[in-house]
């Protein structure tokens, strides 16, 4: 396939590159702006970012490997990364991994036939005092999950609706 | 003049140098894989770590101040140091793993973590027994693993490209390799993919590793990740021999190491000369060894009735001889190589002068576009600086050929004019052609008479590059003639000063039936009644040196000592001494 950035997309580059003293720290932000145009920053995406800054194939491929959170691979409208380190184990996180496994008909690592769920399994999201959680596509947080939670999740999901930022007051400290 | 404490003792330094180079060029040691000195120090092995400091000073006073002992006091920095990309200041005070046991105990702990996921394949890698890795962990690393867990698993056997095969599970993620890339070689083919316990050195997906300098990162790497394709699971380390030696395939004349077994070259690796390739050479002059193994002519070849049968060397010398006396002087080409050494031509010219012939004239082999500004030039010969030194006319190829059609009889040393395009087998007919060659071609196929001759492997002599530096080479692998225990030009191997049976030669085959250009000359001469005699290379060199002005002051002596000399700045030199 050929991939080809929108008009919009390379003037957005082409700010970005202002802001830094050097064209390397661009990468990053450019390989975002791959990702949300394209989805994913396959090896072909990754030679679109290095060719529209102009540096080598090989960094633009480093940096896009070096982090989990661009997809190397074609995913899922919905990447659901689930939590399995330890807060989330001890509160059930594999519980709800397998939960959904079983729900989604996949396992984890794989994308379901229509495209729309990709299932993850990470580690510690820092989120530890709201276990088990799981992270919607690199963005949302969904807290506290529980087999109820993560049906109407799937169901919203399903008709696009995803679900709002979720503020949790810490517990205040006793002495305090 | 700024001074530094190390382990105890005072070392005076100047300007701005890093630590671990400073201790280095003292012959102390301090343990490191990712350190190279012509590359930058991103200090990520964790390898050289050392304990820095500075004596306590009194602001006021400032006195140095004592404990009870009467020792001076050292503020530590809080944590080690990495020595490779600290930069010496006046007054540090350095302890290294030979007086600090916590230096010792972190390079220890440091190696323990390097090797979790190193595999232990040291009797099948071909790193071992020239392996940092392995002589590091031997002197400076824990007894055992502590690590029951399985290692890490990564890609094996991957053809980075056409001459660098990886083994992932082998790399410690130095990434001098990917330095290079970026910083010498320039082309950034090489990247680290993944990250934590998963990454490894790798080029983009779907490119090749083709960078014509991609073999330097196999010297480079501190472990067996990546291999030359071509000479894997050739040969250990310790079964070869090391000759210094120059790269015979430019005209940068790069400094290289012939490793020698059996006498076959069985790689040939650079080495350092400041003043021309630093650490490095292009992957071409690499396989320049085949040339010195394959395709030989051995025993001389004389064209009978229109075919080529093996002769001797007595009927090689007499019918050279007739050749010369038969044919009218004028009719007589000789042409110079630069291909050959300047002792080769200056043979042939000596030769020239006392048989009243025309002096020999050569033809540059210039490829243009080919040089890189780097270690690759336009130039294709060694030595062709070396031909104009010795007052040869350089001439063109088409004047070559002018000249051929012209005379009778023509001589050729190590240039192979059919080969390279510049003349056919029709401007040949009926020309009586002697070629003086290591490697047949199709120009040792057409000559009359064929003269085989020692290559740089196997005599000392001496190339000028083009940058006017005279570097010389010495013989790696034995001749029919030759016996290394007797040519005390030849180094010898470890194993083999002990005249055990394990010797590194164990077969004495593989030996040449060939001669130094000089020695047959002399042959001739001696057998035409002349008084000629050019004994070796060395004497060749003294004789050039005391009778042209542009070769005066240069002897091998001086060679060796200096790792070649530049002719031009020796020329500038003796212009202010007179």
């Amino acid at each position: 396939m050929d991939y080809k950035f929108t008009k919009e997309d390379l003037q957005e580059i082409e700010n970005l590159k202002s802001r830094y003293p050097e064209i390397k720290p661009v990468t990053l932000p450019a390989l975002w702006i791959a990702q949300r145009r394209f989805g994913h920053v396959e090896p072909e995406v990754q030679k679109l970012v290095a060719d529209t800054l102009g540096l080598p194939e090989a960094h633009v491929h480093g940096v896009a490997s070096f982090y989990t959170q661009y997809y190397k691979e074609k995913k899922g409208k919905y990447v659901l990364d689930v939590c399995t380190c330890l807060s989330c184990q001890l509160c059930g996180g594999y519980d709800i991994l397998h939960y959904l496994e079983e729900k989604l008909g996949i396992k984890k690592g794989e994308t379901t036939k229509d495209g729309v769920f990709t299932l993850n399994e990470v580690e510690c999201l820092g989120a530890c005092g709201y276990a088990p959680m799981l992270q919607i596509t690199n963005d949302t947080y969904v807290n506290h999950l529980t087999k109820e939670k993560v049906d109407t999740l799937i169901e919203s999901l399903k008709e696009d609706k995803v679900p709002e930022y979720e503020k949790i007051e810490m517990p205040l400290r006793k002495n305090n | 003049m700024p001074e530094v404490i190390i382990d105890g003792h005072k070392y005076e330094f100047e300007g701005e140098q890093r630590l671990l180079q400073f201790i280095q060029d003292q012959g102390k040691e301090v343990p490191f894989f990712c350190y190279h000195p012509s590359m930058t120090a991103p200090a990520n092995c964790r390898q050289c770590m050392v304990k820095v400091g500075q004596y306590v000073r009194d602001r006021e006073s400032g006195e140095y101040e004592a404990d009870e002992n009467g020792e001076k006091v050292v503020r530590w920095f809080p944590k080690l140091q990495t020595s490779c990309n600290l930069m010496m200041s006046d007054g540090m005070v350095v302890h290294t793993q030979e007086t600090d046991e916590l230096v010792k105990r972190a390079q220890k702990d440091n190696l323990e973590l390097i090797l979790i996921n190193h595999p232990l394949d040291c009797p099948i890698c071909d790193q071992a027994g020239e392996c940092p890795l392995q002589i590091q962990t031997y002197k400076y690393g824990p007894e055992g693993s502590r690590f029951e867990v399985k290692k890490v698993h990564k890609p094996k056997r991957v053809q980075l490209g056409p001459r660098v095969v990886l083994d992932a599970e082998r790399c410690i993620n130095c990434t001098r390799c990917t330095r290079f890339t970026e910083e010498i070689s320039k082309t950034n083919q090489l990247t680290i993919t993944s990250r934590g316990d998963k990454n490894y050195p790798t080029a983009a997906p779907g490119t090749v590793f083709d960078d014509p300098y991609s073999l330097n990162t196999v010297d480079l790497c501190p472990v067996g990740a990546l291999t030359s394709a071509d000479f894997r699971f050739r040969a250990r380390v310790w079964e070869m021999n090391q000759t210094p030696s120059i790269d015979i395939t430019s005209g940068k004349g790069c400094n290289i190491d012939l490793w020698t077994r059996d006498n076959l070259i069985l790689r040939i690796t650079p080495r350092y000369n400041g003043d021309v390739n630093d650490h490095w050479m292009p992957d071409e002059g690499r396989e320049a060894y085949k040339l010195f193994n394959e395709n030989r002519i051995s025993r001389p070849q004389q064209k009978l009735d229109n075919e080529q049968i093996l002769s001797s060397w007595n009927n090689a010398i007499a019918t050279f001889s007739e050749l010369i006396e038969i044919t009218d002087k004028k009719d007589i080409l000789i042409v110079a190589s630069p291909h050959a050494s300047v002792e080769e031509n200056y043979a042939l010219s000596k030769y020239a002068n006392l048989m009243g012939l025309m002096q020999p004239v050569f033809v540059a082999h210039i490829e243009k576009g080919k040089g890189d500004n780097f270690l690759l030039t336009d130039d294709l010969a060694p030595n062709t600086n070396g031909c104009k030194l010795l007052g040869f006319k350089e001439i063109s190829s088409k004047s070559l050929k002018t000249q051929v059609s012209k005379a009778q009889l023509v001589i050729f040393i190590q240039d192979h004019f059919i080969d390279r395009g510049i003349l056919s087998t029709e401007d040949i007919e009926n020309k009586k052609i002697v070629i003086f060659s290591s490697n047949h071609s199709e120009t040792t196929r057409s000559a009359d008479l064929v003269i085989p001759v020692t290559c740089v492997a196997e005599h000392a002599a001496s190339y000028v590059n083009t940058d006017m530096r005279i570097q010389r080479s010495f013989p790696a692998k034995e001749t029919k003639y030759s016996n290394r225990r007797l040519n005390l030009e030849m180094s010898e191997g470890r194993l083999d000063r002990h005249g055990t049976h394990f010797d590194n030669w164990v077969t004495e085959d593989n030996k040449i039936d060939c001669l130094p250009v000089w020695t047959f000359i002399t042959e001739v001469a001696a057998f035409s009644g002349i008084d000629l005699t050019l004994e070796d290379g060395r004497s060749v060199m003294e004789e050039i040196a005391g009778s042209l002005p542009a070769f005066s002051g240069v002897s091998y002596e001086e060679m060796d000592e200096r790792n070649g000399m530049n002719l031009s700045a020796e020329k500038e030199k003796s212009k202010t001494d007179s």
